[in-house]
């Protein structure tokens, strides 16, 4: 449609994208969604062949530098100690997420108030409460009611087993009277709203074969779909483009072919996340906007922000059928989730346990940290291993920092010729204490499992899977680069909608915020449908 | 040469890959080499440039080596012989014994009858899935007793 205006064009189809398409499509306007990848094809997961160990570090490897797959753009973060890791096709990141979906705590949203750091959120829990509610429905998520770290929410499903290692670890969190609890995980434990319920396949990080946990592919597209929004795949936007009033008016990208498209829109909304979303806008320059669309502040790529993450494991002498489950879902704890100054940082951090190994990661654990010997002996030494891990990620609060940043590279590029990101990104000294300190409770908590050895990494290196900060929500137009709903302070019919607009990152997955912002955001877009632009 | 490698190549590699990782002593799990890896083996030289030359090196040497103590090959030494000259390689030809090791494991521990002997079904995990225990959610009775640990605001 060349010379048709859709009411509204959405860039990225991911976890915001799809929210909003569903959440907009009641309006009966004209909406249009552009996906650089494709619909995934789950009957070709990994899980449901022989290679399922090995292919989650190959083509459906959680970094797009490694994965070689056509529909990803290459990332230069070589300056940068956490990696980014994402996926590009309808459902973003979700078709290869852990689906841990906690909720933000109402303190999250006051950090300047509350601890004298970063900044407030113009925007509180009990505003979004309703949206998380809602996209709970939505995205179907398991948990249990009466969680002390929370204020009540109700579940919409049955929480996940916790097995034999969840027991453990709860034995080992009740010994040192810590809290812990069955995480919130858009899981489906039975069945739901088409869903097959989950079958404790183990690896969800390499997408659900089951359909049972809820990526958008399998939540909001197909009512989305079904109620009229288009979802054209493999468009690759290039850059917003804008008329003579510096209103944007479209985007100019690239169809499957290759070939250079124009597609006129009167809103255009952008959900690529955290570091695709800034690349778009810093893309997007004109006379209006020559440093990139909507950057007046200068903040567009700046204060960027990832979860530094630990992994501790423990080594224990019983099986834990550790294999069977989802990978990244079983139980958590927020212990040391709220400010404690004595602690020598600010902020806090979320024990997230993990399932145990498979075989294949268990031989290569074993050969890496030189515990697994080869000819006499191997079998001994691999059962000493194998089944026997349990442990945790630790998701530590990260502080916006305006030298964390997304920059174009001036050389990279992806296969249409378009700038690729770069990210300069450290640890700033409040995480390293952090990640000091939960490495050590980590430790201490295994042990009290009945963890024989222990082992830490830490910043966990593969573990840039929250991207935010790099457009984000304020009222000052000087300090912000979108509104208290969304909508950027230079362009008024531009929005975003992504974790580029979190004014901070708490301690916790942001998928469910994410989600939730998105659905508050198309609430406004409804409610000011008459004067939107004013 | 149905798997890449000569006849001869195929032997020695066999027995590499049993020396790598032997049956286990109570018979549930293969050899590496029993349990016709080598095919895996020759399929991921294939694939690797790097790997290539260090396998095909590393055979030809232990080969070589072999010949001095036995008109059979290296599959005819005995565990010590084998041991000794293994040792030897990894001085001679470094990268032979990591890279080859790194393949081993690959194939070794996805196959179903290394699944199998580890006491989990050979097959993928889709479409059967696993059983798993709930659990004790009694176990949460202390926590539920504390107070809320969240900040009003």
């Amino acid at each position: 449609m060349p010379d048709e205006v859709v009411d509204v064009l959405i860039v990225g189809s991911g976890a915001a994208g799809a929210a909003l398409a569903w959440s907009l499509a009641d309006t009966r306007m004209k909406i249009v969604c552009l996906e650089q990848g494709d619909w995934m094809d789950p009957a070709k997961y990994p899980t449901t062949a022989m290679d399922w160990q090995l292919r989650g570090f190959g083509d459906m490897g959680l970094s797009p530098n490694g994965r070689g797959r056509p529909e990803d753009y290459p990332i230069n973060d070589s300056e940068s100690p956490i990696h980014v890791s994402n996926f590009n096709a309808v459902g973003g990141s979700t078709i290869l997420y852990a689906a841990h979906f906690p909720r933000f705590h109402p303190a999250d949203f006051k950090v300047r108030t509350l601890d004298g750091i970063a900044d407030d959120w113009p925007i509180d829990y009990r505003l979004l409460e309703p949206y998380y509610d809602e996209n709970a429905r939505m995205m179907g998520v398991a948990g249990l009611e009466g969680d002390p770290a929370y204020p009540p929410k109700k579940p919409t499903l049955p929480p996940v087993p916790l097995g034999k290692l969840g027991e453990t670890l709860g034995r080992g969190f009740n010994k040192l009277g810590w809290h812990w609890w069955p995480s919130d995980s858009a899981i489906a434990t039975r069945e739901y709203e088409g869903r097959a319920p989950c079958i404790n396949l183990g690896p969800c990080i390499t997408g659900c074969a089951q359909g049972a946990k809820a990526s958008t592919d399998v939540t909001y597209w197909p009512v989305a779909v079904r109620r009229g929004v288009e979802l054209w795949t493999r468009c690759r936007v290039r850059e917003i483009t804008v008329d003579e009033n510096g209103m944007a008016d479209g985007v100019l990208y690239y169809d499957a072919e290759g070939v250079e498209r124009k597609q006129k829109a009167e809103v255009v909304v952008v959900a690529c996340n955290g570091v695709g979303t800034p690349r778009l806008l810093l893309n997007s320059v004109s006379s209006h906007f020559p440093d990139g669309i909507a950057n007046r502040s200068g903040l567009v790529g700046k204060n960027l922000m990832f979860h530094p993450y630990a992994m501790v494991m423990g080594l224990f002498d019983e099986p834990l059928e550790g294999y069977k489950g989802p990978t990244g879902c079983c139980i958590m704890s927020q212990e040391f989730y709220e400010t404690d100054p004595s602690r020598g940082f600010l902020r806090g951090y979320t024990m997230e346990t993990l399932r145990g190994m498979a075989p294949l990661s268990t031989a290569l654990w074993g050969m890496s940290s030189g515990q697994l010997s080869s000819g006499e002996g191997h079998h001994e030494s691999y059962q000493q291993l194998w089944d026997r891990t349990a442990g945790m990620v630790v998701i530590c609060e990260d502080l916006p920092e305006e030298c964390n940043q997304v920059t174009l590279d001036p050389e990279l590029e992806d296969g249409n010729g378009i700038p690729s990101p770069k990210i300069d990104y450290r640890l700033s000294e409040n995480s390293k204490k952090m990640l000091e300190h939960c490495v050590a409770r980590g430790k201490e908590v295994l042990e009290a499992a009945g963890a024989r050895k222990t082992y830490a990494e830490a910043p966990l290196g593969v573990a840039g899977w929250h991207l935010m900060g790099t457009a984000r929500m304020g009222t000052d137009p000087q300090k912000s680069v979108v509104n208290e709903w969304g909508r950027c302070h230079d362009v008024k019919n531009l929005f975003i909608i992504d974790g580029s607009i979190f004014v901070t990152a708490a301690g916790v997955n942001p998928t469910n915020t994410i989600q939730a912002l998105s659905l508050y955001i198309a609430d406004k877009i409804k409610q000011n449908l008459a004067n939107l632009f004013d | 040469m149905a798997s890449g490698f000569s006849d001869a190549e195929s032997s020695t590699l066999t027995s590499v890959l049993d020396e790598i990782i032997p049956p286990s002593r109570d018979g549930k799990l293969p050899g590496a080499g029993e349990l016709g890896l080598v095919d895996y083996i020759a399929d991921a030289v294939e694939k690797s440039p790097d790997l290539k030359p260090a396998i095909l090196e590393g055979l030809s040497t232990l080969q070589d080596l072999s010949g001095g103590r036995s008109s059979d090959g290296f599959s005819a030494l005995s565990k010590n012989e084998k041991a000794e000259l293994l040792k030897e390689l990894a001085t001679t030809s470094p990268a032979f014994l990591p890279g080859l090791t790194y393949q081993t494991y690959l194939g070794y521990y996805q196959h179903p009858r290394v699944l199998e002997g580890l006491g989990i079904p050979g097959r993928p995990p889709h479409p059967k899935g696993y059983e798993l225990e709930v659990g004790d959610l009694g176990l949460l009775d202390p926590v539920r007793a504390r107070p809320k640990r969240y900040r009003e605001c």
